[in-house]
């Protein structure tokens, strides 16, 4: 009964996805063709006879009806054949498989560092609860939240690449590190990541330090805790054992969406320190009207998206088996 | 007698004062026009059409303003909606909302204005630099004259070739001889303003220092300050329309129109929104209008959320389903039943998602891809500021402190009114 209760919700789970992911590629579709200008016109000079145009034009299958062009589209997006990119003149898939290693090692550490780092504050706050370091990180919280990540950024650049010249202020490696020596060339990765993955997860930090904080302040005012007190169990262990668990549920559901979007790209940190990941590929394909690679980048996104917070899902029910019933409402 | 506590009413009177000492002769000055515009419209129409700008307008208002707020404020003391106790948030509140009505008041420069570059780019902050004024050499008179020379005074132009920045000056017999940045140049003394047999020489003051363009950056953040809201008011306002339009329609028509609204919105909550808003900026071009209609389009979903939770379980509640039933019209229910339950939760969001789009538009700015180079925004500011982050920090440290502070704000206020209206909310 559970598991074909677990299949179902899963199933419906997916086809909701799918079919978000259908209006996202179709709303990108209409955006693209009522843009002005066509893709063609990149490749026409005014010099070009006519029937050159035309045959331009219908190579591109421009000449079709607007429906045939919608059917061939949506059929090329399922095969996962999204043609040639305009401004590489290779095909999209490779050019987004050389970033995608790049842009999720980066922001899976940026993802840890946020998560791991918002617990340990949260964990410190309610140590302290209502004393000096639970209101300093409360404050702090809300002021870090605020900041926006190109005025962090550009505020660590100066202080440790400018003023200090400690970390290298753009780059993912030296030119000319020995390729072979692993060793170093991981340290050389580590070293130029450091800044970036700093800044990427000071933005998502305060956020998670807010849920856990108020998810333990609430769990501590149950009952449950509340008699687990009166049996004479440690605090640490109430945290450890009762508090922390209890609050991972929202955690999680949160964590999935943010973190398909970490993966679709950190546009501004990317910029900051010209890394070469998803965020900037897909701004520099928009700004070159790139259209294969736009859509390729598009759907990228929102399938990482997806996988993340189904991911996120199948957690939760792992955890929490009374979610099945709210998974299939 | 009553013991009188300090409030947000004082704090907003002590800036008004501050200025108002400040600025006094421009105040005046703004009067005089005033009169003499006036006086202009009714004799020769025409040419007071022709001689109307905004920068001008924004003048009369700020001054009409500064006469009729103290004055509204001190007749309506008594029931005024305001806080009695009150903490940073209020005081940078009312900073900011005083800083958008005020702004030509409060630095009286065009955030143009740009001229000898040599000298004043890139100049630190709290930097002052010696202006040589040359005499106005066509000395006109008659009625149009005195107010274009008046406007002139008032409204300060983003060029002004009456005046020259130098670093040093010599005077002889026959002239000066001023330097800018190791290049002299010699003028007779007959072109200079003189008081007293000398030269007349004011300071400009650079308090936040100068850009690249050696433009004032304080003057700058003020009127960023002014578009930076001015554009999160509008975008604000349309993601309000659009998402309780949506949200009423999806809680009280249900079906098909909820799921496709619902997947729609879907949509666009799992995908980076930011890549929609620059896709559309770089197709079909960025312009102030253009960034407050997309900024608005894409934060209206929560709002969606919110209008169509609270419809859904209002549609189960007893007393809508009896005033339902005794034929409320259409319009009657939605007024007086639905709009005051989802008056609260609407009003809380939009005050976060204001931060959220002030955000945005920086960010957009910050790329390139703002309202353009038309108006100062913090995020443009920024951009340019980072080509010289090892020169000018003041560049990017102001702008972002700007920044920080309006988010700050911002998301004060926003917890602040939720706790008002829900006052079981801890903490």
């Amino acid at each position: 009964m559970k598991s074909s209760a677990l299949f179902l919700s899963l199933i419906k789970r997916l086809t909701t996805s799918v079919f978000v992911l259908f209006l996202t590629v179709s709303f990108l579709f209409v955006l693209v063709r009522i843009a002005p200008g066509d893709p063609s016109q990149k490749f026409l000079s005014p010099n070009l006879s006519p029937q050159l145009v035309e045959r331009v034009k219908s190579s591109f299958q421009l000449d079709k009806q607007i429906h045939e062009q919608y059917i061939s589209f949506l059929k090329n997006a399922l095969t996962g054949d999204f043609g040639v990119s305009y401004s590489f003149h290779r095909p999209v898939n490779e050019v987004i498989a050389e970033v995608l290693p790049f842009t999720i090692l980066f922001s899976l550490s940026a993802f840890i560092l946020q998560l791991i780092g918002g617990l340990l504050f949260a964990v410190l706050a309610f140590r302290y609860h209502q004393k000096f370091w639970d209101k300093f990180l409360s404050r702090g919280s809300l002021f870090l939240y605020a900041v926006p990540s190109f005025v962090s950024g550009l505020f660590f650049v100066y202080l440790f690449s400018v003023q200090l010249q400690i970390f290298p202020s753009s780059g993912i490696k030296t030119v000319g590190t020995l390729e072979n020596n692993y060793f170093f060339l991981l340290l050389d990765y580590a070293h130029h990541l450091f800044l970036p993955v700093l800044v990427l997860s000071l933005t998502g930090l305060p956020v998670y330090f807010k849920y856990f904080r108020e998810n333990f302040e609430e769990n501590q005012n149950k009952l449950f805790t509340l008699y687990l007190r009166a049996n004479g169990i440690s605090e640490r262990k109430i945290l450890f054992s009762h508090l922390i668990p209890n609050s991972l549920n929202s955690i999680i559901a949160y964590a999935g969406v943010d973190l398909g979007i970490l993966f679709s790209g950190a546009l501004i940190t990317e910029v900051i320190f010209s890394l070469p990941g998803m965020g900037r590929l897909a701004v520099g394909a928009i700004l070159q009207r790139d259209y294969p690679l736009i859509i390729g980048c598009t759907l990228t996104a929102g399938v990482l998206i997806i996988l993340t917070s189904l991911l996120a899902d199948l957690i939760r029910l792992k955890i929490d088996k009374r979610l099945i019933k709210g998974l299939l409402n | 007698m009553k013991r009188i506590r300090f409030s947000v009413f004082h704090f907003f009177f002590f800036l008004l004062l501050i200025t108002i000492g400040l600025r006094l002769p421009l105040l005046g000055e703004t009067a005089i026009l005033l009169i003499s515009y006036i006086a202009l419209l009714i004799t020769d129409f025409r040419t007071a059409l022709d001689q109307f700008s905004l920068s001008m307008a924004d003048y009369f208002c700020s001054f009409l303003l500064i006469i009729a707020i103290p004055l509204f404020l001190f007749l309506k003391r008594n029931n005024l909606f305001l806080p009695k106790n009150f903490s940073f948030s209020h005081y940078t509140l009312s900073v900011l909302l005083y800083t958008f009505l005020f702004a030509p008041v409060i630095t009286n420069d065009n955030y143009e204005f740009q001229k000898d570059i040599s000298v004043t780019r890139l100049l630190p902050p709290f930097s002052s630099i010696h202006v040589l004024h040359l005499k106005s050499n066509t000395e006109k008179s008659g009625r149009l004259n005195d107010f274009l020379s008046l406007k002139n005074n008032v409204v300060k132009n983003s060029f002004d070739e009456k005046i020259i920045f130098f670093d040093s000056l010599q005077i002889t017999q026959s002239g000066v001889f001023y330097f800018q940045n190791e290049r002299g140049n010699g003028l007779p003394l007959s072109s200079i303003e003189m008081v007293d047999g000398k030269p007349y020489i004011s300071i400009k003051f650079f308090l936040l220092g100068s850009d690249e363009f050696g433009r004032d950056i304080f003057t700058r953040i003020i009127y960023g300050t002014r578009i930076s809201l001015l554009i999160g008011f509008c975008a604000v306002i349309l993601s309000l329309i659009i998402g309780v339009v949506l949200g009423f329609l999806a809680g009280f028509s249900g079906g098909v129109t909820d799921i496709l609204l619902s997947r729609l919105t879907d949509m666009f909550l799992s995908f980076p929104i930011i890549f929609f808003i620059i896709l559309i900026l770089a197709f079909f071009g960025n312009s102030f209008i253009s960034v407050i209609v997309v900024l608005g389009f894409s934060g209206w979903m929560s709002l969606f959320r919110i209008v169509k939770g609270e419809i859904l379980s209002l549609k189960t509640k007893d007393y809508f389903i009896t005033a339902r039933q005794l034929g409320l019209s259409g319009t009657k229910l939605l007024l007086k039943e639905a709009l005051p339950i989802i008056a609260i939760p609407v009003i809380v969001n939009t005050v976060f998602q204001f931060g959220n789009v002030v955000l945005s538009e920086s960010a957009l700015s910050f790329l390139g891809l703002g309202i353009g180079n038309e108006f100062p925004s913090w995020g443009g500011m920024i951009n340019s500021g980072q080509e010289y982050l090892s020169q000018a920090w003041w560049m990017i440290l102001f702008p972002g402190a700007a920044i920080i502070l309006t988010l700050v704000t911002v998301n004060d206020f926003g917890r602040k009114l939720a706790q008002y209206f829900n006052p079981r909310l801890h903490e």
